[in-house]
């Protein structure tokens, strides 16, 4: 038994070594896990985030920007890996990162950047959006989503549109045949675009350093354009081409864009100076777009292919715009900073120009048809040249105890000197028109100074003015003709803000701005708006005052005065409670007998939010928004020449919104691996136009013309609710599952629609089936994320 | 006995191992730092001995951004930033030197003119902040940290998609605007604040990153620069002369609607001169009239056939119907 005791004592010994020996593994275990859950804090934490989501209903309007447009299954990813060196590391400041978001969507984004701070950076971006517009839009025309072409079937037939619907014998716009509603088909309408960016940026000294930046932007798709088809082409079967007649076309968006930013920059002790290069070169695929119209301007006994009026108008041109840049610093005394720039640019647009000369169908003479009159075009494409400049200077000082004074002064030109030239051609209506193309200019310069006093440790006063001096004209117009309504208009604004904070826990501000517009005004300027042919003044609508009638200023020429008011308060009632008010309100008056009279504008915002710990809280808003604008117009009958109108009438709109939100976290719950967030939102917007038309006196009534010109419409009314509950369960250290449900309703009333509609459209718009954009979806989504280090 | 003393073992260090796996090898294992950041290393230590793991918020993260990359010579450390804190150190009821933030915790922040001094020590002289003395936000005495976060690892207003968040803190009307039927991509976070506007302050209107709105806009609607054959006056001074981009009722992004938007600027030639009702709405509007509704007013109105309203580049568009 001895032996026996003898090995157990033994054994003992070797239990107490070898317990010692795990003793000096498990015990700095212990103490590890504190550095462990502080190295956790100090030390980057990559993602990777999988599953899928459901959406319930096909919508564009819902999946406008998000990428969710179709009913059906998604996929969910992304990822957030970050490398590099620990923020300890002795031989390099290394470090990168990858990262990536709703790859499974039409907005997905990628990302990417590696680094040695404080000595080079390098960044790859690439971003996608797609934006739905409508998936509604009805068509029978044929041809591509994005493309430039659009032609009707062979056998579509002509279309009476007439002026007086009751003698249209089908087909009109309104009564189309079976033949010719089985043409139409539904176009989705949409544009994408596609951004890829690389950037980098290289420290050649602690004082200088330099970066280059590049985008690609390439677009695609289209958007809907009104058109109107020529007058005066002649078709077979004894009819003409109705001249103004409508559709709806797509036009495309075929662009690229290419941006570059350069600059250098250099840090001195007491300034700074940037000097830098921004080029922009814009390129469209097309420069038209071209399609066909079937309506003509009676009835008809035509058929097949020459039925159709063949029209054309121009996309947007490619253009270029260079750009030299400088700005900088410098600091005289610790109190005294003068900061500025100066940047000149030059625009450049030379697109051919769209084709003038169409072919027609056969019958039609002389074929192809030309839009321009004979010797009318003067050239093949504008050589349209513009040159930007900008200046700012601004001096601060703060020498005097408690006082802050500054004084600036800007000045932003437009040169636009473009060749001004007269085209002779035909109008849509099949007038005579001459044109003659005015290249607009204008130069702003403001002066400011403002002083900021602080009158108490938590009370301060901030006094400003500015004065704002804006000039307009154009360059070489032909016969040297005044261009713009208001050549030159003077403003001057004084801004007073007080602060002060109340109690330790109370903020409260507010403000008042008064600003004094004098514009002066040419009522007998001649812009590009009127036909240059017809200028007597025994016409009273010529083109005089740009086409308008004497009295009419448009409201951004016009003289006006501004005043607006604003205050808030936020009161931090507890550590974890926090409250806010603010609102603000806004007037302006016009001078001009007619046009814009007035308008105001007014919104409150109510916020509070409690934190009932670090991580969780609840947050509620309240906005209110309301906006209105009195128009006062008129021209019925037409009077004399330099004679303003009687038969006046007034428009106003009046905008009210109403947005309430409501956001919760929730952290901590069962045994803290479970998170809920909530967010709920609703707003109410509506835009409502009232027309009044003292004149007449049957104003009021619902039928009879008079129904036509006055009274109020209905309102565009959008009504948006929008539930989100997301839940976040923590599976285990590194991975959570989340689980979230969407819910998003929007009801949409908006007469736009009325007009577009099969049966209701006007006699010479084609249909196109656009219906409201109301919508009704739920959107479940199921994801698991990953962490790791 | 021997083998239960072997398995107990081996399970220990296997543990042991597989912990250290999952520890990240540089605490306590990492090389010899050189003296100078070994020296920012031990200064940190004077405040992260008390502000360790343990802190409601994340002060440690700070170690994972820019501010935290010792190996950059620039790095501040906790005192850079926060002061000596002399007092603070001999006693934890005496405030740090500065305190950054908006709201009262355990001590009053400090006023946002201290605040940001100490932040533009290292951030002044940057071409990013060249107008910040005198701008909209400065003279609001708003501090750094009443939108940036540095002792978190991330930092909203620096991501595009948490960035506007930060911004409706205050500007609360913009917050209900971008939910507006029509609207830029704020709220989806593909469009930020930051696209457009340059809150350290510039020399363009409202903050706006370019010297005017105009330029502002064709950074990514280049197809609206021209210039044009024939212009259209209002957009080539000012786009928010016909659009508001923080969100509208009205599509796309328009105060007004056609024929009441361009009547604001137009009374005659052609239909511009009349007034306008139930002609927008349609039949279905209500009306019994024989006469029925015109293309004028219906639907896109004017722009039926003027629809080139940015300006038209074609010889025979002077009225921007081409």
């Amino acid at each position: 038994m001895k032996i026996r005791n003898e090995e157990m004592k033994v054994s003992v010994l070797a239990l107490a070594v070898h317990f010692a020996l795990l003793l000096t593994v498990a015990f700095p275990l212990s103490a590890h896990a504190d550095e462990d859950e502080a190295d956790a804090l100090k030390h980057f934490i990559n993602s990777v985030e999988f599953g899928a989501l459901y959406s319930s209903q096909d919508s564009a309007k819902f999946g406008e920007y998000s990428g969710l447009e179709e009913r059906g299954f998604y996929g969910l990813g992304g990822f957030d890996v970050r490398g590099g060196k620990g923020y300890d590391s002795e031989d390099s400041a290394l470090r990168w990162k990858l990262n990536g978001a709703d790859l499974g969507t039409t907005s997905r984004t990628l990302g990417g950047s590696v680094s040695d701070q404080g000595k080079w950076k390098l960044n790859l971006g690439y971003d996608e959006l797609r934006h739905n517009i409508t998936d509604t839009y009805q068509t029978p025309l044929q041809g591509d989503t994005g493309g430039n072409n659009f032609n009707l079937p062979e056998n579509f037939g002509t279309i009476n549109s007439a002026v007086t619907p009751a003698n249209n014998p089908p087909p009109s716009t309104r009564a189309l045949n079976p033949n010719q509603l089985f043409d139409f088909h539904t176009e989705k309408e949409y544009t994408t675009r596609r951004n890829g960016s690389v950037g980098t940026s290289y420290s050649f000294t602690p004082q200088l350093t330099g970066q280059i930046d590049y985008n690609h932007l390439d677009q695609s798709g289209a958007k809907l354009i009104g058109t109107g088809s020529q007058g005066g082409i002649d078709l077979l079967g004894g009819s003409t081409g109705r001249a103004e007649a409508v559709n709806i076309i797509m036009n495309p968006t075929n662009y690229t864009t290419d941006n570059v930013n350069a600059a250098l920059n250099w840090v001195g002790d007491k300034g700074h100076l940037t000097g830098g290069y921004y080029g922009s070169i814009f390129h469209d695929d097309y420069n038209s777009l071209s399609w066909q119209s079937a309506q003509a301007s009676g009835a008809s006994a035509c058929s097949g292919t020459n039925c159709y009026v063949n029209n054309n108008m121009s996309t947007a041109p490619s253009n270029s715009l260079h750009q030299a840049n400088l700005t900088g610093g410098y600091a005289f005394t610790p109190v005294t900073k003068l900061a500025g720039g100066f940047s000149y640019g030059y625009n450049w647009q030379n697109d051919s120009y769209a084709p003038v000369s169409i072919l027609q169908v056969r019958g039609n003479t002389p074929n192809p048809y030309n839009m321009m009159q004979q010797n009318g075009l003067p050239a093949s494409s504008l050589n349209g040249q513009v040159e930007t400049i900008h200046g700012d200077l601004k001096l601060t000082n703060q020498s005097i105890k408690d006082l802050t004074l500054s004084a600036g002064y800007k000045i932003n030109e437009r040169n636009n000197n473009s060749d001004s030239d007269t085209y002779n051609y035909i109008n849509i209506a099949n007038d005579s028109y001459t044109g003659v193309n005015t290249p607009y200019s204008n130069r702003k310069m403001q002066y400011e100074a403002a002083a900021a006093y602080r009158l108490t440790k938590g009370q301060s006063l901030t006094l400003a003015y500015e004065h704002e001096n804006l000039k307009r004209w154009c360059n070489g117009v032909v016969g040297s003709a005044q261009c713009v309504a208001s050549p030159s208009s003077d403003e001057d604004k004084i801004d007073l803000t007080y602060r002060l904070k109340a109690f330790e826990n109370v903020n409260f501000n507010a403000g008042y701005i008064y600003s004094n517009r004098r514009a002066d005004l040419d009522d007998i300027y001649l812009a590009n708006s009127g036909n240059y042919a017809v200028r007597t003044p025994a016409t009273s609508s010529s083109v005089l005052n740009g086409g308008n009638f004497q009295g009419f200023v448009a409201y951004p020429y016009a003289s006006r005065n501004q005043n607006m008011g604003k205050a808030g308060v936020n009161w931090q009632v507890t550590q974890k409670l926090d409250l806010g008010l603010n609102g603000r309100y806004a007037y302006d008056d016009y001078d001009a007998t007619l046009g814009v009279q007035n308008g105001q504008s007014a919104g409150v915002n109510v916020d509070a939010t409690y934190s009932y710990t670090e991580n969780n809280s609840v947050s509620a808003y309240w906005s209110w928004q309301n906006g209105q604008r009195n128009l006062r117009s008129g021209g019925t009958p037409a009077p004399a020449a330099f004679t303003v109108p009687t038969g006046i009438w007034t428009n106003n709109l009046e905008d009210n919104s109403n947005a309430v939100g409501l956001l919760t976290r929730h952290g901590g719950l069962l045994n803290g691996k479970l998170e809920i967030i909530g967010d709920f939102s609703y707003s109410l917007d509506e835009s409502t136009y009232s027309t009044q038309v003292p004149y007449d006196p049957a104003c009021g009534s619902t039928t009879g013309a008079s129904a036509l010109t006055c009274g109020t419409l209905s309102p565009i009314n959008n009504q948006l609710i929008s539930l989100k509950l997301t839940g976040n369960y923590k599976v285990h250290k590194n991975g959570k599952i989340s689980l979230a449900y969407i819910y998003q309703k929007l009801n949409s009333n908006d007469y736009f629609y009325n007009g577009t509609q099969f049966g209701y459209t006007p006699s010479r718009v084609m249909p196109t089936g656009l219906q409201e954009q109301d919508y009704t979806v739920n959107v479940v989504a199921l994801s698991y994320n990953y962490a790791f280090q | 006995m021997k083998i239960i003393i072997k398995i107990i073992m081996l399970s220990g260090l296997l543990f042991a191992s597989a912990h250290a796996e999952n520890t990240p090898t540089t605490v306590g294992e990492a090389p010899a730092k050189s003296p100078a950041q070994a020296q920012e290393l031990d200064r940190d230590s004077v405040c992260t001995n008390c502000h360790d793991e343990n802190e409601n918020k994340p002060i440690l993260a700070i170690y994972q951004t820019a501010h935290g990359n010792k190996a950059d010579t620039r790095t501040p450390s906790c005192q850079s930033c926060h002061g000596e804190s002399e007092k603070h150190l001999s006693s934890k009821s005496e405030a740090p030197d500065v305190i950054f933030g908006s709201k009262k915790g355990a001590f009053a922040p400090n006023d946002a003119k201290e605040q940001n001094t100490t932040c533009l020590t290292c951030h002044d002289n940057d071409q990013k902040r060249t107008h910040w003395q005198g701008s909209a936000h400065q003279a609001a005495d708003v501090a750094c940290t009443s939108c940036h976060v540095s002792h978190a690892a991330h930092d909203k207003v620096r991501d595009k998609k948490t960035q506007p968040g930060v911004c409706f803190t205050c500007h609360n009307d913009q917050r209900a605007q971008v939910r507006k039927f029509s609207h830029h991509p704020i709220a989806e976070g593909k469009v930020a604040c930051a696209d457009c506007h340059n809150p350290h302050g510039s020399a363009g209107p409202k903050l706006l990153a370019k010297n005017t709105v105009t330029e502002t806009c064709y950074t990514c609607h280049a197809e609206k620069r021209g210039p044009y054959l024939w212009e259209h006056q209002p957009v080539t001074e000012d786009c928010t002369n016909c659009h508001t981009p923080h969100g509208s009722n009205i599509t796309p992004l328009l105060k007004s609607r056609a024929p009441f938007l361009c009547q604001e600027c137009h009374d005659g030639p052609h239909r511009s001169i009349n007034p306008v009702a139930g002609d927008a709405a349609g039949i279905q509007g209500g009306i019994t009239s024989p006469t029925l509704p015109s293309e004028n007013f219906t639907g896109r109105a004017c722009m039926n056939c003027h629809s080139l309203v940015h300006g038209s580049n074609h010889p025979a568009g002077a009225l921007l119907q081409r």
